[in-house]
Parts: C-alpha cells; structure tokens; sequence
C-alpha cells in the first residue's frame, strides 16, 4: 500500500477500531431488585443505573464467562473491524482491576486466544482509569515503533458480588455494590497511520494525584492466610467521591484543553466519567457549559470499570464525523487517579 | 516472473498432522522422529539403517469410500496416492473453495514423488501381477489421480529430480500458472517411506546418520534420516487471488531450476551450480540477495552437503547488508523427506512470512563453526525470528541427488487494511449479522464427524459475529450429498447449532441427503394480515429486502405521494386503511418474493390470495412492477372511496352449510372458499353479526376478519367499475400461476383490467386453486410470502398438501429476523444450492479460515506382509475381501435370490464389505467401478446366475444405475427365460 505522505501527521497515534463484549441478556432493575429484595425505585434513586449485564447466574451464582473471554471477544472485534490478522497485532495492554488469575495473566490468556505469538503483552493493575493507562502505554509503544496494536480493558464481578449473601441484612453501601456494576470488556486498535475509523489519539491524560489522601475505593482479596477474615472486600467512601469527583473532573477537562490549545467550542463530544448514571448526571452539571454532546453508556452497562471508556468510544463511533474532536474524562478513587485523553477524526 | 500467490495449504509430516499441527510443531522446536513402526520393518532385521526415523500417523489410512475407489482398489493403490487425494481436498478447501465448483476446470496438478517403490515391491513377481497394481504402481498416475478424481482437466504431471522434486514441481506450476496454462494449480510432493531399501543405500554412501536424524549446520551433524511427508499448496496468478478475495499466505515472487551437469560425480552437490540458481532465481524475482532475510535452506545435515550450501549461500549473501540472512532447515524437524522434502521448506516458509514470525532451526545452538557463517553474511537461527513490519523476502532452496537444484523466492502477501463503514452502515447494529452455516460430507456418519470437528474449531475462537465465518462455510463446506445449515448469529450459537446436531441422538443427519431438489411454491398472503412495523426484523436484517423493499416503494410512491415503506417501518397506524394496507401488502409481497428469487430460490408456481395476486403476478412475470404498482394503487384508492359498513367473517362451516344463511341475508356473500370446511362471508355488518350468532350456536368456529369492508361481494361493484376501465398491460404468466379468481392455473390467459375487476368482486377459490397447484407441480415446500402467517394455515387446515414443508420468512410482529435466513437453511437442506452471497452485506463476506475436512479412519490399506516378506498369497492386501455367509444377501434381502447373488458379485469386484453394497449404492458415484469392473461384474453375475444365461453389456447398461436396478433387471430376464 502506498501511503499519501500528508495522510498523518507525524507522531500521531490513530484509534482505527473498538470493539465491546457484554456478557448474555441485560439484567433490569425488575429482576435485580427482586434477587436482592430491594425496590426498583431504590436502585433508581441512589444509582440510576437501568441495566447491566453478568457473566454469571444471579440466581445461582454459576459463573458461566471468564474476564478473558470477554476481553477476547472484545478484541477479536476490534482486530475484524480493523481488519488486522494475528500477525499484524505488535502488543497487547491489558488493564483490569479483577484478573481471573494472578497468574498467568488474563492479558497472555487473552494473547493466546487470539491467535497472537511472539510480542509484548502487558497487564495492568488499575481502576477505570487503566483503560486510559492501557492507551497511554498503547501510544507509547506505537510512538516506538510499533505498527499496529491492541489495548483492553474490562471487569467483571463474581468475585464481589454474590447472590447467596444474605442481602437483606448487607449494610447500605455495601448493598449499593450490587446494583452499581456490571460485567464487560472493551478494546481498540492502535496504528502509527490513520487506519479504519482514522482517529487521532491527541493526547492522553494519566497522573497518580493521591499523595496524602485516604482511599475513595477500595477492593481487596483474601489469601490462604486469612481467607476467614470478616473484612468488607469492596467498600466506597461515597461522601467523598461525591464531593471531590466532580471538581477533579472539572480540572481534567481544563488541563487537556489547555495542554492542545483547545476551546470548549472546539468540543463535539465529551466522554465524562461513568460512575453511576446519578454520578455522572451531578460531574456533568459541574462541567462548564459547551456545544460538546455527551456520550454515556453507563445507564445501560453498568459500571463497568475498566471497559467503560472503550465502550464510550464504541458509541462514539457513528456519530464521529471527520473534523469532530472528543474528550473523555476519567477519575479513579481508588487513590485519587486522574485520566483522560482526546480524540479527533482526520 | 510474473507474481503467483499461495492461497491453499495442507500438509501432513511426521508428528504434525495438518497444517496448524505442522505450524505448532515449528514454533516449539519439536521434532517427528520416532522409531520405526513395526507396519515398516522389523527394525532388528536391518541394523544397518539404524531404528529411527519420520514416520506420518496413519499413513496407511485411506477414505476410500469418500473418492468413490473401492477397497481392492485403494490396497492395490501405492500409498503415496492415497496420501495425497485428501491432502489435495483440504489444500482447496483450505483455498477458500469447494473442491467439487473445479471440477470440470483446467486446474493442474504437479506433484513430486521420488522412484517408485510401491511398484517395485508389488510388481517384482510376474506371478502376482494384476491390472489393479499396475496402475496403482505407476508413479505418474500420483498427479494424474488428483486429476481424475476431482475431473481437473488442466496438466497433470508427476516431477521426479529426487529430493528437488516437490519445489521443482512448484516451479514448474507456477509457470503453467503464468503462462496461463492453468488458472489454478495444486503443487506439491509426497513421501512415503515403504522399506529400508534407500536407507541402506545411504548408509553405504556415508551419508545417514546414526540417530536418524537431519541436524543441519551443527557441529554433530553426521548425514540423513529419512522421512515421509506430503504437502500440497495451491497457487494462483496474484491477481486473480487478489481479485477473488482469497487469502494469501505468501507470494512466490520468482523460482529458478538448473542442474549440477557433469560435475564431480552424478550424486555430488556442486556449489557453483548452486549459486548460480540462486542468482537466477532472484534474478527472475526482480530482488537483490541482501533484501533477502532468510532463507530456508536444503540443509541435510551432511558434513559435504552443509558445507557446499553454506560455501553458495554465503557467495550470494554475503554483499553489504544491514542484518545478516538467516538461515535454517526444517529437516532439523522432520528429517529428510525427499520427494516432499521442497514443499516441506516452501510451506514452512509461507507459513512464517504469514505468521510474521520465522521458527528457530533444531540443532542450531550447536553451530558448525567450520561453516564460517558470519563471515558469509549468514547467521543460523537459534531461536525465532519476528519479522518486521512491510514486505519481508524469503529463499527456499531444494537440491536433488542427481544434480537438478531449485529455488523459490517468496514474499509477504501484500497487506490490505480495511476502511470503516464499508457496507456503508454508520450506525452498529445492537445484534450481530444473520448467517447460514453450512457443512457437507459424504455420509451420515462423516456429517457428525465433521459437525464435532467445525465444533470443536469455531468454540477454540473467541466469541464473535459469525457472519463471514458462515459466509466462508457456503463456498467451502458445500458439494457433499449430506447436508447441514443452520441460521445463526454468533460463534456462540454456532458452536450450540454444530454440537446438537453431531451428537449421536440427532437424526437430522440421517435425514440430511437430498435426493432431488426442492420444488417450491409462493403463497402470497392478502389483506387482513398487515399491521404497523410489518417484516421490520427482516428490513433492519436483510441487504436484500432493504433493496427490494425499495424497489416497491419507489414504483408506489407517485401514487402514494409518500413513502409507504417509511410508513410501515415507522409503525403508522395507516397501514390499516385500504389506501395503505393493499399498497403496503403489495410492496412487501413484492420484497418478499424479489428477496428469495435473488437468493436462488425460484418458485414453480405461485399463488396469491385476493390482493396477494398482484405480488403474485409480478413475480410470474404477468404484470410489470410499475403496472402492479399503478393497479394497487388505483385499488386501494378504489376501495377506500367504498362507504364503510361492511365486513367479513371466517367460518370453520362449508358452502353448504351457509347457504341457506346467506340467502335469507340479502347482501351477503361467500368471500373466500379457504378449505372445505373454511370459507369466508362478506356482507353488511349486521347481517353478519346475525349469521355469526347462528353459527356459533350451531357450535361452528367464527371469526371477525380485521378489514374495512366487504371484499369480495357485490359491495365491491363500484371499486370493480372503477377497475375494469382503463387498459393493463399483461402479458401470460411465464411461471404456472394459480388464479384464487378462477380455482385452476392460469396458462395463456391474460391478467387483464376485466381479470382484476372481477377478482375483486367475485369469491377468492383459495381451496381449488391450492389444490390445482399441487396437482400441476407437485410441491415440496410452500413459502408464504407475507408478513404474518395466514396461508400456511389454511393450507394446513385444508389439507390439500400432505407432506409439505411451509415456510415463512417474515411469520408475524414476533419474527426476528432470523426466519429468511432458516428458510434458506431448510432449502438447502432440501437439495437447493442458494445464491449464498446474496444473502450477506459485502462488509460480512470477509474469508475466515475454517477447519479442514475430517475423512473417516476407519478403513486402512498397509499390508507390508505382502512385500517385506513375500510369498503370500495376493488376496491378503485386500482387507475387506467378503466372507461366506455375511452381509446383505443373507440379511434383508436374504428373500431375494438375485440381488444376493449381485450383491455377492458386486463384493468380490470391488472388495467391497457386503453390508455396504445395498439396494441402492450406485455403481459410479457409490461404488467406484469402472468399465473394467463392470466387465468383470457380468462375468462374476452369470456365474453365480447360470439360469440367466448370456447377458451383454450393452444390454445391462441400463440397469448399470445401482445395485438394485441390476438386480431387477436381471430377474426380469430370469423371468422372461424360464418362462
């Protein structure tokens, strides 16, 4: 193929394709709320969330899908979209908070079901914002040398939610777990020359703030040593979510304006973060007013963790046009992560 | 050297059973060398040649029944042939094709093989010669029998340059391929290792080694362990693989052959001549030796023959160069295999520049240092080697005992990104793209075998849209007589679909012979059956129905004013009024049709009930899609200008049983006879609430139909008026179209404005035309083309069909879309070979790789008793040779004389077990005889029938069909003499 030399700009990195696997049929709040004993208006009220989907039964707790067979699915379709074989594929970065094991990784899992041999494969240990790490380190090793390659992300919950748990007796904010996420996965396919969807990938925004703060989230694992132990294995500090979210949000959007010298007005999209639907209603009041028209998914996936920004972008896909520029914004809890990054179809 | 791609692959090499086997087997260093099965020889009888060597798993397996060869045959047949039959099936399945859309082409065959030891173990004793063994031995029949048996009328030709022979042969068809000779071409090698005969000849020369093993360019190389392999490719002009959409492994850029000429002894490698083929072949390739990144070189593993390759390569490489030219032989891997030793390179080599990866070389990590490898631009690979992004070269070099040297030049295939939206669909859909995934095999038994081994391939892949998977098994998995399709989604469901159906307890494998082919009728539903959002599944499913759908509309619209499409997909409550329904019906009537007749789905006849004729016309090609379109239009208009008032009612009563109802009801009328219990009144809607009472008191069924008027009642004389002015331009109908105006088919009348005027007024002959249908061409599935279903029951009430299988593309506001696609599954199932591609958007008619055919193991024909140790008798080669007292003549038709003695004929012919010579195996396609059989047949029948006497051939040939024929035929003559 011969390539027009002003077709990309030197140093850009491209997003030719994504791809998204939601594991079986939605699970709507009808049926959640009569597994948990809980009211729709309940759910609605404090999450919002309309529905979600599962790798496991939430009525017997079976787990029928693993996290690499979703990220598998996931990046079996963004490699078909791209039309790239297993021999084009020069990396793979996947980023997830719950790895089916420690090891091997889900990230070599995945490798070998696509058919990939022979390449640096990486996983990465994070929040939602590993998704965005996953494109940074992406970019990276594009802006390397790499030709073309894929990043991941995706969680799923079998672990930390469980059907047979007495629900009814489960304290507030340990039940809002339970109607908060969803299983899923996402990928997308990086290319040193615009490919595919010809996105740029303008710039990616990943920087630990969490020097001296406690916690916001937390999600822990048992070992043979105290695998007894009556410790919560996930836990939110909402009261300070709520209130530092949507102000760090805010400065996200700032800085990766100021770092392209971009202007709101120059926003045809933006990707805010997903933590809840009532969550991400209150960060999108915060952010300053513009033309840019929001792409959520998480009313209807649930949070997802490390999927939501590559299935954010997959809905983003039909509407981009060429000219469009896009932000999506990212907060991790976790530790206080902030993440973004900014997109514009050549 | 014009441009030839590799786009087909099989191959089976000691420890590597098919190509991913083979591919597996590299990349992990492993090796095939094992000890010398005792099939062979018995090792401690020839100390000489050592105890090891590469032997294929099963090579004495053979699908006899499946190339139509029959048992005695396939043991006279040398197994080098037998190996490769089904390497050639899998190598053009793996092509992308089905084997069988060749046959009748001028595809060549160029296979190399080396000697020909079957023939000098099986022919040495005149006294046990037979026809069968001559041909079987002949080495030149090993491509020739590629050509007979698939019917490739292109060159067929077997190379012998000893261990060059198999990239000789690829040489040679890429030429035929360039010169156009051929369009197509499989080439290739095979190798069996029958005895210990050659390995003793090397031993005496020097040259085996003492662990049967190849390790080129090591320091412990010591000589030849010989090897069996067989190896096929298929190679086309790269421009008509690029046009065709076939995946390329590689690109054999250039090849050049020569010979060593009086050198230093006949048997001697010579560097100079090996150089110079080199040259001459990147010469030819348009390339320079240091664009050249590795070559995968003949590399024996012989102390003269490492040093004299190394000495040429090394001439040749050793130019300024950034990165030195790897090298290595995958005789590290699989030993010598001579006649297939080429192909074994070439294939491992268009199988790295595929992968992008180049698998390490055995034995390299104790490198001859004496080879000075560095110093010649050389660098032997000991451990993988990833390749570069961009085009990657690569060498192959084969070099034969007598001196005849080969070499190929391969490069990547060139890379073809794919653009977004390219079917042009922005939006993503929520659920992926119908597909009919399709397998075909030989017998019931191959079905399943083949279904669990589709299974198991499609559930090794991530889970995904199946599509172009399915898209891919139409081109592939289809030919074979028994047939499974299944209309999915997703891999998920795939894989559900595969395994249900190979399980032992399906019996729709048993069922999946089509004897004939599929005789379909169209039953166009009337008004009545539309309802807002009508066949919407099957628009947002279907290219198809989209484009025909608008076809319809378009032709509406300037009656209409507006788009009756949007209308009906938008879920507008107009769809109910006359002025709508009867254009909407018609359009989607009109889709309907239009989409399964562009699928290949033709019908034989059709139907159409009240308005349903106008759809039914257009498809008989009595009326225009404009003229329909005008006429429904004026209908609709017609009738909604009707007062209101009337109605119609269905009733599980007779004509007469309402007779007397209706005459005390002025107004009313018989609107329909559906069935004879299930007609259909029309009338004022009083009345009709009057007759309805009476019925049901009388505890007959009764229905209130959803329409606006009275159709089909002397209410309509105004509408029909209207109709009957005006002129239509018809013309006969070109496919038999039942009439509901007139209860029989309609052969040279005219459609005209008097036929459409009286149909509206007069009684729908729903049941006398169903039945004059089914009388004129016997039916094996009515489709109803409508949007709910409606025909199919009445048809199915009446009874009129019996044995019919309906269908129904678009049944009613539940469908989702897949029903188009299981119609055209259940046809092809029937015996119909659909218009496959239509069937999927151009974005989902990508190539996916799919796993190779899976042929039975259960017969085996090796029999080294016969030659190791002579002096047995001939008959113990053949495995199935029938006993006494077995078998179908002593079974079902143990009653029937005759057919036991044919039977018995039929099984000492061909070998065949007798349980498998039944009624109806065919003597051809079934039983793999020829005319030499049939010859021996009639001698074989009118000895074991003295009574029938003398019987020509000629006379026979009629009852030549299947056994059973035969069987009749000649009791007729035992009749006909004895009488």
């Amino acid at each position: 193929m011969t390539r027009a030399p002003a077709a990309g700009d030197r140093g850009a990195v491209y997003l030719a394709s994504t791809g998204t696997a939601l594991p079986g049929d939605p699970v709507d709040n009808t049926a959640l709320g009569r597994l948990l004993g809980v009211s729709e208006e309940w759910i609605d009220l404090f999450v919002g969330t309309r529905t979600r989907h599962f790798g496991w039964d939430p009525v017997t707790g079976e787990v029928r899908g693993s996290l690499a067979d979703l990220c598998a699915e996931a990046g079996a379709r963004a490699m078909d979209a791209a039309g790239l074989g297993s021999a084009d594929v020069e990396f793979v970065v996947l980023a997830t908070a719950t790895p089916d094991t420690l090891l091997p990784t889900t990230a070599s899992e995945v490798a070998d079901r696509l058919g990939l041999d022979h390449l640096p494969v990486y996983q990465i240990q994070a929040g939602c914002s590993g998704a965005v790490q996953a494109l940074d380190l992406g970019r990276t090793l594009v802006l390397g040398g790499r030709r073309a390659g894929l990043v991941l992300g995706g969680d799923v919950t079998h672990r930390f939610l469980s059907p047979r748990r007495d629900t009814a007796r489960m304290p507030t904010e340990e039940l809002v777990n339970h109607v908060l996420f969803g299983d899923g996965a996402g990928a997308a396919v990086l290319t040193d020359e615009p490919e595919g969807e010809r996105i740029a990938l303008r710039s990616v925004l990943n920087s630990w703030a969490g020097r001296g703060r406690p916690p916001g989230q937390l999600l822990d694992w048992y070992g043979t040593t105290d695998r007894d132990s009556p410790r919560r294995m996930l836990a939110e500090d909402y009261k300070a979510i709520e209130e530092h979210v949507p102000a760090i949000s805010v400065e996200i959007l700032w800085e990766l304006l100021g770092g392209l010298g971009w202007s709101l007005d120059d926003l045809a999209f933006l990707l805010p973060p997903q933590l809840s639907e009532r969550m991400t209603a209150r960060i999108v009041e915060r952010l300053p007013a513009g033309p840019a028209r929001e792409i959520s998914c998480v009313s209807e996936t649930g949070n997802t963790g490390n999927a939501l920004p590559f299935l954010q972008v997959d809905r983003l896909l039909p509407e981009f046009a060429p000219g469009d520029r896009a932000l999506a914004l990212c907060v991790e809890s976790s530790r206080w992560i902030r993440a973004g990054f900014a997109l514009e179809k050549v | 050297m014009g441009d030839v791609a590799i786009v087909g692959i099989d191959c089976a090499f000691p420890g590597a059973a098919g190509v991913q086997a083979y591919w597996d087997l590299l990349m992990r260093g492993g090796d095939g060398i094992a000890p010398v099965p005792a099939q062979r020889w018995a090792a401690r009888d020839f100390p000489a040649v050592g105890g090891s060597g590469g032997f294929i798993d099963d090579a004495d397996v053979f699908d006899s029944d499946f190339f139509s060869v029959t048992p005695r045959e396939a043991a006279a047949m040398d197994p080098h042939h037998r190996l490769l039959l089904p390497c050639a099936w899998r190598a053009l399945e793996d092509s992308g094709r089905a084997p069988g859309d060749l046959a009748g082409t001028e595809t060549g065959v160029f296979v190399g093989v080396m000697g020909g030891e079957w023939g000098r173990l099986t022919m040495s004793d005149p006294a046990r010669t037979t026809a069968l063994l001559g041909s079987g031995s002949s080495t030149g029949m090993a491509a020739n029998r590629i050509s007979y048996h698939f019917n490739f009328t292109g060159p067929s030709l077997a190379v012998d340059t000893a261990c060059s022979s198999s990239l000789v042969a690829v040489h040679l068809a890429a030429g035929s391929l360039l010169a156009e000779e051929c369009d197509t071409a499989l080439a290739g090698g095979v190798n069996v290792v029958l005895s210990p005969s050659l390995g003793m000849v090397y031993g005496q020369l020097g040259l085996a080694a003492a662990d049967g093993r190849c390790k080129p360019f090591s320091a412990d190389a010591d000589g030849i362990g010989r090897s069996d392999g067989v190896g096929l490719v298929v190679l086309r002009r790269l421009a008509d693989a690029l046009a065709d959409g076939q995946r390329i492994y590689a690109v054999l850029r250039g090849s050049a052959v020569n010979q060593d000429g009086r050198s230093n002894g006949v048997i001697a490698p010579n560097r100079w001549s090996q150089q110079r083929v080199l040259n001459s072949a990147y010469r030819r390739a348009g390339v320079a030796p240091d664009r050249v990144a590795f070559v995968e070189a003949h590399g024996t593993g012989t102390v003269l023959g490492d040093a004299i390759e190394c000495a040429a390569l090394g001439a040749v490489h050793a130019v300024p160069r950034d990165t030195p030219c790897a090298i290595g032989s995958v005789k590290g891997n699989l030993g010598h295999t001579e006649g297939a030793a080429g192909i074994a390179g070439l294939i491992k080599t268009a199988l790295a520049l595929h992968h992008r990866i180049v698998p390490a070389s055995l034995f390299a990590d104790r490198e001859n240092p004496q080879l000075r490898l560095g110093e010649r631009g050389l660098r032997l690979l000991k451990a993988p080697m990833r390749l570069p992004r961009g085009e990657t070269l690569a060498g192959v070099s084969s070099f034969g005992m007598g001196g005849t040297n080969a070499h190929a030049v391969l490069g990547s295939a060139p890379r073809t990104p794919r653009g977004a939206g390219t079917d042009g669909a922005r939006s993503r859909p929520a659920r992926d793209a119908v597909g009919v995934f399709t397998v075909s095999a030989d017998t019931p038994e191959a079905l399943r075998r083949n279904l669990a081994a589709q299974a198991d391939a499609v559930a090794g892949r991530p889970r995904g849209a199946a599509a172009a998977l399915c898209r891919s098994s139409n081109l592939v998995k289809t030919g074979l007589p028994h047939r499974f399709a299944a209309a999915v989604r997703d891999t998920g469901e795939l894989v559900d679909a595969l395994r249900r159906a190979a399980a032992p307890t399906d019996t729709a494998a048993e069922q999946g012979r089509p004897w004939g082919r599929p005789v379909v009728a169209f039953l166009f539903t009337g008004q009545g059956s539309e309802y807002p959002g009508m066949t919407a599944g099957l628009h947002r499913e279907s290219p198809l129905y989209r484009r025909h759908l608008a076809e319809a509309d378009e032709a509406l619209a300037p009656h209409l004013g507006e788009s009756v499409r949007d209308l009906v997909l938008g879920g507008d409550e107009r769809v109910h009024r006359p002025r709508f329904a009867q254009p909407a019906l018609f359009a989607v009537g009109y889709a309907l049709a239009r989409t399964l007749t562009s699928l290949g789905v033709g019908p034989a006849a059709v139907l159409g009930h009240s308005l349903g004729e106008y759809a039914a016309a257009v498809t008989a090609g009595a009326l225009g899609l404009e003229e329909a379109a005008r006429l429904v239009a004026r209908r609709g208009a017609l009738t909604a200008e009707l007062p209101a008032g009337g109605g119609m009612i269905a009733t599980g009563a007779g004509p007469g049983e309402l007779a007397g109802l209706l005459a005390a009801e002025p107004g009313t009328a018989v609107a329909a006879l559906n069935g004879p219990s299930d007609t259909v009144v029309s009338g004022p809607l009083d009345a009709l609430e009057r007759i309805t009472r009476q019925l049901t008191g009388r505890g007959v069924r009764v229905a209130r139909l959803p329409v606006t008027h009275a159709f089909h009642s002397p209410l309509m004389a105004p509408a029909a008026a209207g109709l009957r002015t005006g002129t239509v331009r018809c013309a006969p109908p070109a496919v038999p179209l039942a009439s509901t105006r007139h209860g029989r088919v309609l052969r040279h009348d005219l459609m005209d404005a008097g036929y459409w005027a009286g149909q509206i007024e007069e009684p729908v002959l729903m049941d006398g035309a169903l039945a004059a249908l089914v009388a004129e061409v016997a039916p094996t599935h009515l489709i109803e083309i409508g949007p709910r279903g409606v025909l199919l029951q009445i048809a199915a009430r009446g009874g009129r069909a019996p044995g019919v299988e309906y269908l129904h593309p678009a049944p009613g506001p539940a469908s989702t879309g897949l029903e188009l696609a299981e119609a055209v599954a259940a046809l092809y199932r029937a015996g119909l070979d659909p218009r496959w591609e239509e069937l999927y958007a151009p974005g989902h008619r990508g190539v996916e790789p799919l796993a190779p055919y899976v042929f039975s193991s259960a017969r085996r024909s090796w029999d080294r008793e016969s030659f190791v140790q002579p002096a047995r008798p001939a008959t113990a080669t053949v495995p199935d040779a029938p006993r006494p007292g077995r078998g179908a003549g002593d079974g079902r038709d143990g009653d029937d004389p005759v057919l036991h003695a044919v039977v018995q004929a039929v099984a000492e012919v061909g070998g065949h077990p007798p349980e498998r010579v039944v009624r109806e195996a065919r003597f051809y396609e079934d039983l793999g005889f020829d005319s030499v059989m049939i010859m021996q047949l009639k001698n074989q029948v009118e000895a074991r029938l003295p009574r029938v006497g003398e019987v020509s051939v000629q006379q026979m040939l009629p009852a030549l069909r299947s056994v059973g024929a035969l069987a009749d035929f000649l009791s007729d003559v035992l009749m006909a003499r004895s009488s």
